[in-house]
C-alpha cells in the first residue's frame, strides 16, 4: 500500500489530472463552437480614448467598487489569497522541488522553508474561514451539502497533513503517507468535481461572450 | 381560467419528455451545476434577495440548485407537486432580469430560462389569476 501510494499512484494522479483537464478543455471548446458577439468590439474607425496612467489607475479603482470588493471585501481577500497559495505554495516548496530534481533532474525556484510553512498556515486559516462560513452564515448554509464539506476537505487535507509532517507531529510515516494520498486525491478529483472551477473560471471569464467577461469573448453554448 | 389551472394540476407528468429536454442541454447545464462552488457570492446581485430582507431562497444559486438542479438530480422523474414547487422558484422568485453575477462565470439566467422551458413542456406556467402584489405578472 505504502509503495503504491508513494510510487505509481503519483504518476496515475498526474496523468488523470492532465488528461482530465485536457478532456474538459476540449469539451468546452466543442460545446461552444457557435460564436455570437453579445458585446461586440468597437469598429476600427472608432478609436478608444487614450488614457494616462493616472486615469487608468483611477478607472480601475472606480470599477472595483462595482465588484465583490465592495459587497464582501474580507471574503474577496481571503478567497484570492487561498486560491493563489493553493497553487503557489506547493509548487515552490523546497521538499517538493528536491523530489522533482531527484526524479527528473530539474526543479522550480524554492521559497525558504519558514516562508512556505507560513503560507501553509495561511491556507489553513483561509480553509477554516470557509468552513466557518459554511457552518455559520445562513445564506451559505442554505445551499451547503455534505459534498461541499468533502470538497473543502479534499482541498485542505494536503496542506493540513503537510503542516503536521513538517513539524513531525503524530506518526511521521503515516502522516507523510496521508499527505501524499490526499495530494493525489486532490489531483484526480480536480477535473471531475466542483474543484474543476479552477479551470472553468478562466474558460468562462475569458472565452464566453457576456457582460462580466474579462475579455470580449464571443463563444456561446 | 379555473379550468386551465385544474388541467395543469390533473395532467400526468411526461417524465420521458422532461428527460429528453434535459439531455438536450446536458453538456452546458450540468457543467454549470457541477462547477457552482456554493459560495453564495451571487446573492447581493439579485434585487429580490435584497428586497426580501436577504432571504436565502432568493439567492440566484439557491434558485438554480432547487429548480434545474432538482430536475437533473432526479433525472426528470418528478411529480406534479415538485414541478409546482419549481414553478414558484423560477417564476415568482425570479424575474429573469439577468443582473445576477457569478464570480466563476456561471450564467444563471440561462439556467432559470431553461427550467421554465422544461416546465412549459408540461403545461406548467403562471396563470393570470395567480397574479398578486409580489407576483411575476
Amino acid at each position: 500500500m505504502v509503495d503504491f501510494v508513494q510510487g505509481p499512484l503519483i504518476s496515475i494522479a498526474f496523468i488523470v489530472f492532465i488528461l482530465g483537464l485536457l478532456f474538459q478543455w476540449i469539451q468546452f471548446f466543442r460545446l461552444t463552437r457557435k460564436k455570437e458577439w453579445g458585446h461586440p468590439p468597437l469598429p476600427r474607425e472608432i478609436k478608444p480614448e487614450k488614457k494616462t496612467a493616472g486615469k487608468i489607475v483611477a478607472s480601475c479603482l472606480t470599477s472595483l467598487k462595482g465588484t465583490l470588493w465592495k459587497t464582501d471585501p474580507v471574503l474577496t481577500v481571503v478567497t484570492t489569497v487561498f486560491h493563489v497559495l493553493l497553487i503557489g505554495a506547493p509548487l515552490f516548496l523546497l521538499g517538493h522541488n528536491i523530489l522533482l530534481y531527484q526524479s527528473w533532474g530539474w526543479s522550480l525556484f524554492s521559497l525558504p522553508e519558514a516562508l512556505s510553512d507560513g503560507l501553509t498556515l495561511i491556507v489553513l486559516v483561509c480553509g477554516a474561514y470557509f468552513l466557518g462560513r459554511r457552518l455559520l452564515v445562513a445564506r451559505v448554509r442554505a445551499i451547503t451539502t455534505l459534498y461541499d464539506y468533502v470538497v473543502l476537505l479534499i482541498a485542505v487535507a494536503p496542506f493540513l497533513t503537510g503542516f503536521f509532517a513538517y513539524r513531525q507531529w503524530f506518526h511521521y510515516e503515516t502522516v507523510m503517507m496521508l499527505h501524499i494520498l490526499s495530494g493525489n486525491i486532490m489531483l484526480i478529483t480536480i477535473p471531475f468535481t466542483k474543484l474543476g472551477h479552477m479551470l472553468f473560471f478562466f474558460l468562462y471569464r475569458f472565452f464566453l461572450g457576456g457582460e462580466y467577461g474579462f475579455l470580449r469573448g464571443a463563444r456561446t453554448w | 381560467m379555473d379550468q386551465a389551472i385544474s388541467n395543469q394540476d390533473m395532467k400526468e407528468v411526461d417524465a420521458k419528455k422532461i428527460k429528453e429536454l434535459l439531455n438536450r442541454r446536458k453538456g452546458k447545464m450540468k457543467r454549470f451545476l457541477s462547477y457552482c462552488a456554493h459560495c453564495s457570492l451571487c446573492a447581493e446581485s439579485c434585487f429580490l434577495y435584497m428586497k426580501y430582507k436577504k432571504d436565502p431562497r432568493y439567492m440566484p444559486s439557491y434558485k438554480v440548485i432547487h429548480s434545474l438542479g432538482t430536475l437533473y438530480r432526479k433525472r426528470g422523474k418528478v411529480d406534479r407537486k415538485c414541478l409546482n414547487e419549481i414553478k414558484g422558484i423560477v417564476w415568482r422568485n425570479c424575474v429573469l432580469c439577468g443582473r445576477c453575477y457569478c464570480p466563476i462565470g456561471i450564467h444563471v439566467p440561462s439556467m432559470i430560462a431553461f427550467a421554465r422551458a422544461v416546465l412549459r413542456s408540461q403545461d406548467i406556467h403562471p396563470q393570470h389569476n395567480e397574479a398578486s402584489s409580489e407576483s411575476w405578472l
